[in-house]
């Protein structure tokens, strides 16, 4: 058991860095560079820059130097952030984030396996209709445009909430509502799933047939049963929440590191992008072991060896 | 998602002309004609109309890349700069050069020598601001070392050139090659107050460049110490200090006692970075920001909203949108016009003439914005004033030159030229301009072009290397002078010229004006240059820009300028105040 998981663990190295190298080519296929404005820089700036930085070496002399720093735990300079470091941005904006991806995180989850557990329960009836409305509207919204219609309801037209910004506990109910919205439409319909395929089992109705009563049933025997595959989503579902999102943290001006993603290819800061690309594939490859180790303790069936 | 980080063509800084001049208002304003004054000067403030809290709360969109002088470019850094940092001249409201730093300066009788003359003024850590500090700065901003973006406003410098050739030399240069070529730059400090320039050329504007962020004096021990621009460490000159920097939350500017000017009259600037414009209309809309820069999308919504509409101020700003046409040269391509039509100049004319620019700004400027028809922009010397334009709008007239292009090229009609390709960068709102353009010469000609969108550094990629038929474009005047909206842009080979265009006699106009020291005989050099460049239809000029704020009515003193770089007034936030409300 312990080998098993060592050795999974062991594996994410060299997932790492494979992702790496894909990622580290990719990124200096695409046309452009970290120099490129509407008013071009004199050719001979762009040069220094380049030297400055070392762009200017081939790529696999690239690749190495930044993997060396990397494993020292440099990460580089930004090119678009020039006072400051990838070190000190990640720094900086990581726990800001973590805390969002959390809070989103233990949303979904609080509301979404009860929503789909209610779904199941009452099977083709009313509550049914109800949480499969509310998980279908959740998967179709976009979370921009949730965001949006949360902003102008409850921050412009209610003033319950501040609009943006990250200075306090009012600022977080929005952006924690936005970011969930979609994960927990999907915990809901998987909850929903499982517990209806658990409901047809046999070992359900041997413990109705033992005289259980239909509340012992369903917290014991079926919730517990029917958790296995959500379970299998929600580390996935953590990985995405905690490395942030674009385009919540875009619309409520959150300080994370979310919105990076998607800058640091557009403006070619090289060393964020691939600081995000590893943090982000270092949380989806982490988080499946700990699921996959997760099993194991909620189903007595799996055995690792 | 809206990126404003490189935003059309107001994203580079602009310091510019005297275009509508300055307004001080507290009123907003609407002026859509760039020289018409937006609105009357307000009495200065009585004590008992000031509210209590003197706060300014404003959104600069994103981080600022770099707070260093030096190495600033973009419209959010330069922004936040203008409050914290002052060079040894500034611009004042009409866009004047005027003391600063220097309470003078001297320019020799050949015009190539200016000696300024510094005032006791301290740092923001209260030690002295000292001529060395200038010599460094200066030296600083050229030393290929640093690399800085505009390094090139230097150029005029004495011993600059070999500096900024010095940059993309193979091999680098060595330290001690940039050292001894340093040491020749013509810049010096015979005394701590004394600040002697000199330059190849009497060039006239170069006191007006000198107003650029990027020569404002830093002290080495604090510029070369670790985190330097970090809050706790700065060491600014203008009248605010950066208190508080909450890298992509907020930044917080207060006042700073050792400014040697006036003390401002706010206590507190409290700036957020808020990315999505729509998040931060919405946040204006709540009350939670004084001053903002709406959404394009938003502009017609909010000029007719009872309450917003009044609340809107607009202002001529030193940008203009404009779109090239491949002119060809030095495209082995384009040596076959059946390939490259827009080679030809008829070609080239009909395509102008078919397109109106008041349509064209209507339809997708929501209206904002003044037809051009110059390069160089109103206010600026050098200006062609409205009324010269060789190809006027006249779908007639248009179809005319396209006879004729078509003969020149040698097909009988549109159908045998290959799709043109319109290039454009996705995601900034070029899509609905590049269709307006194709649908109009569609339905002159029957012309079928191809609306090839790329992603941004794509996009910039391809328009340097000629690859589209005709590519959207934009500028920002750098400093008000007629020279920064032609050299460059048109002259053969130039960093800029993204209409392949090269007309030698342009060339030796623009040379020819560079070195003129009477300003009036330069004028009309350069207006010689700029027609001739609108005669050969090398580009289509479309609007020149108006921009769009929202300021709450509380919000008094602000002094707009046609080279604010985010905010009306954030050249001089030490004039604005909040009124009680």
């Amino acid at each position: 058991m312990i080998t098993y998981i060592g050795r999974r663990f062991l594996w994410i190295i060299p997932v790492l860095f494979v992702v790496s190298i894909i990622t580290f080519s990719l990124m200096h296929a695409v046309p452009g560079g970290p120099w490129d404005r509407e008013k071009k820089l004199p050719d001979a700036t762009v040069a220094r820059l380049n030297a400055k930085y070392g762009l200017d070496d081939p790529i696999y002399i690239q690749y190495v130097t930044w993997a060396g720093k990397f494993l020292q735990g440099d990460l580089g300079p930004s090119y678009r952030y020039i006072d400051r470091s990838v070190n000190d941005i990640v720094a900086d904006g990581i726990w800001t984030t973590v805390q969002l991806g959390v809070m989103a995180f233990l949303l979904s989850v609080i509301v979404g396996i009860p929503l789909g557990i209610f779904a199941a329960l009452g099977h083709n009836r009313g509550p049914d209709y109800l949480s499969t409305s509310i998980s279908i509207v959740g998967i179709a919204t976009p979370s921009f445009v949730l965001a949006m219609l949360l902003i102008v309801f409850f921050a412009v037209n209610l003033g319950w909430f501040p609009t943006g910004g990250w200075k306090g506990p009012q600022y977080w109910v929005l952006p924690t509502i936005a970011l969930a919205g979609f994960p927990i439409a999907v915990i809901a319909r998987y909850t929903r799933a499982s517990m209806l395929e658990v409901t047809r089992k046999d070992f359900i109705r041997t413990a109705h047939s033992k005289g259980l009563s239909d509340q012992a049933v369903v917290s014991r025997h079926m919730i517990r049963n029917a958790l296995i595959p959500v379970v299998t989503i929600l580390g996935p579902t953590l990985a995405f929440l905690v490395t942030g999102s674009f385009i919540i943290e875009t619309i409520f001006g959150i300080p994370g590191i979310g919105r990076f993603y998607v800058t640091a290819i557009g403006t070619r800061d090289y060393g964020l992008l691939m600081a995000m690309t590893m943090l982000y594939a270092f949380a989806v490859a982490f988080l499946n072991v700990v699921v996959d180790v997760l099993y194991a303790y909620i189903d007595p069936r799996i055995r690792y060896s | 998602m809206r990126k404003r980080l490189f935003g059309i063509m107001a994203s580079a800084a602009i310091i510019a002309a005297a275009c509508s001049g300055a307004t001080t208002s507290s009123a907003p304003a609407v002026s859509t004609e760039p020289g018409a004054s937006a609105a009357p000067a307000t009495p200065a403030p009585s004590v008992s109309d000031m509210a209590d809290e003197q706060i300014l709360r404003i959104d600069l969109g994103n981080e600022p890349p770099t707070l260093d002088p030096t190495q600033a470019q973009d419209s959010t850094s330069i922004s936040v700069l203008h409050a914290i940092s002052r060079p040894l001249v500034y611009l004042d409201k009409d866009l004047k050069a005027v003391p600063a730093i220097a309470e003078s300066w001297d320019v020799s009788a050949d015009g190539k020598t200016i000696t300024f003359h510094l005032r006791d003024a301290n740092y923001s850590n209260g030690e002295p601001i000292v001529a060395g500090d200038a010599v460094y700065s200066w030296k600083r901003l050229v030393d290929p070392r640093t690399a800085a973006p505009y390094s090139y406003v230097t150029a005029e410098i004495v011993g600059a050139p070999e500096l900024l050739d010095m940059a993309g030399a193979d091999p680098a240069p060595t330290d001690a090659e940039i050292e001894a070529a340093l040491a020749n730059l013509g810049v010096a400090a015979p005394d701590d107050k004394t600040f002697v320039v000199s330059l190849n050329t009497p060039a006239t504007y170069f006191v007006t460049a000198a107003t650029l962020w990027v020569f404002a004096p830093i002290q080495e021990k604090w510029i070369t110490s670790p985190g330097a621009t970090e809050a706790a460490n700065y060491v600014g000159s203008g009248p605010f200090n950066l208190d508080t920097w909450d890298h992509n939350s907020q930044i917080i500017l207060k006042p700073n006692p050792e400014y040697f000017g006036d003390q401002p009259k706010l206590s507190e600037i409290q700036m957020t970075m808020t990315a999505e414009p729509a998040q931060a209309q919405a946040a204006f809309e709540a009350g939670e920001l004084d001053m903002v820069s709406p959404p394009t999308e938003d502009i017609r919504r909010i000029t007719d909203d009872p309450i917003l509409g009044p609340q809107v101020l607009q202002t001529p700003q030193f940008g203009i949108t404009y779109y090239d046409f491949n002119n060809g040269n030095g495209l082995d391509r384009c040596a076959d016009l059946k390939v490259c039509p827009t080679a030809n100049k008829e070609f080239r004319a009909a395509l102008s003439q078919a397109i109106d620019k008041q349509s064209f700004i209507d339809a997708t400027f929501s209206g904002v914005g003044v037809v051009a028809n110059s390069m160089v922009m109103p206010g600026i010397p050098g200006y062609l004033g409205p009324d010269y334009n060789p190809y006027p709008f006249d779908v007639t007239a248009a179809q005319a030159h396209m006879a004729t292009a078509l003969s020149e090229i040698g097909v009988a009609s549109v159908a045998d030229l290959p799709k043109l390709k319109i290039g454009f960068n996705t995601g900034s709102g070029h899509e609905t301009k590049v269709a307006f353009m194709a649908e109009a010469w569609r339905q002159a000609f029957g012309l079928e072009t191809e609306q090839v969108g790329s992603e941004w550094s794509v996009f910039l990629q391809q328009r340097t290397a000629g690859e589209y038929d005709i590519s959207r474009d934009g500028w920002g005047a750098d400093y008000p002078h007629a020279n920064n909206q032609l050299g460059g842009i048109f002259t053969c080979g130039g960093g800029n010229n993204n209409s392949q265009t090269c007309i030698p006699e342009v060339d030796a106009l623009l040379a020819q004006a560079a070195a003129e020291a009477d300003q009036d005989k330069q004028e009309e050099l350069y207006k010689q240059a700029e027609a001739m460049i609108f005669d050969a239809a090398s580009a289509l000029q479309l609007r020149f820009s108006i921009a769009t704020y929202e300021v709450a009515p509380y919000v008094a003193g602000i002094t707009q300028t046609g080279s604010d770089s985010q905010l009306p007034g954030d050249q001089f936030f030490e004039t604005i105040y909040i009124l009680k409300h």
